[in-house]
């Protein structure tokens, strides 16, 4: 039961750049870098990330990539859809045939999982995650310089 | 993202035994694959995790079978999916150590993956076997 490696990637290059960016474009070179991930496959997830409406590339000379719409519009749960498709705990396939205990166990378990899992992803926004990543990164430099 | 099939088998096997055992009247592999549709082999491999756990017991023989050890109402949907899938994490480095080059203290998503964890965790901490029992009798009593 684990997410993919493009949503783990996608969503953490996604926060730096959106750090570090302040609303102008920036290559992904430096967040490849910071992020430990290789620039080919962080090309691949933001041209996913573009088509969804998430970032926009800008051409020429100090372009890249920036964020299409302010962080705090952008949830959690529309990246990781983007990047995976819908949170869902089990397949959705062979609903139809279930005996009563697995319609049971569908009901309480699997739908329940899955309605608070993506109403904490609805809620939780791209600005939060990069406010979050900002003290962090506060936090350690000061811890280094003391 | 999903839940493999141990978890949601082992949790089938759970509710079926809840249903058609007790400790004086023990179940029959056989019968739990039957009414499951699994081959008793992988059966037995979840069974096994399930004993591990303290949740099933089982007594060899002519009259052998298994049963579950503590009510139903005490067995979590927690306590079985956990017995064998492991914590329900969804991303290895917040129990294991990370692979990806980026220190821990500095991740960007740690602490969203951490409060999936804690949102799966608390959901299933919440439903017990006895309120699966109980919603399977309300859909057999449906006209």
């Amino acid at each position: 039961m684990k997410v993919s490696t493009k949503g783990r990637y996608g969503l953490r290059a996604l926060v730096d750049m959106a750090a570090n960016s302040q609303e102008r474009p920036i290559s992904l070179i430096q967040t490849a870098k910071r992020q430990n991930i290789s620039l080919n496959y962080l090309e691949q997830v933001f041209g996913i990330l573009r088509k969804a409406g998430i970032v926009a590339s800008v051409k020429g000379a100090g372009g890249g990539y920036k964020l299409a719409r302010s962080a705090g519009s952008i949830t959690v749960k529309e990246i990781l859809e983007a990047l995976e498709g819908e949170f869902s705990i089990i397949d959705k396939n062979g609903e139809e045939d279930q005996d009563a205990v697995q319609r049971a166990i569908q009901e309480l378990v699997w739908d329940e999982i899955d309605r608070q899992v993506n109403e904490l992803l609805g809620q939780r926004t791209l600005e939060q995650l990069v406010t979050e990543y900002k003290e962090n990164l506060d936090y350690s430099s000061n811890m280094y310089y003391i | 993202m999903k839940m493999s099939t141990k978890g949601r088998y082992a949790l089938e096997i759970i509710v079926d035994l809840a249903m058609n055992s007790t400790p004086e009247r023990l179940e029959s592999l056989k019968n739990i694959a039957q009414r499951r549709n699994l081959s008793e082999k992988y059966l037995e491999r979840i069974i096994k995790a399930l004993k591990q756990r303290g949740l099933v017991e089982s007594v060899r023989g002519a009259y052998g079978g298994y049963c579950l050890t503590v009510p139903c109402e005490d067995i979590t949907v927690k306590n079985v999916l956990t017995a064998v899938e492991g914590e329900l994490t969804p991303v290895h480095c917040l129990t294991k150590e990370s692979d990806c080059g980026v220190s821990c203290d500095l991740c960007p998503t740690r602490n969203t993956w951490g409060s999936m964890w804690k949102t799966i965790t608390n959901t299933v901490e919440n439903i017990t076997i006895a309120d699966i029992l109980k919603r399977v009798d309300e859909i057999n009593d449906e006209p």
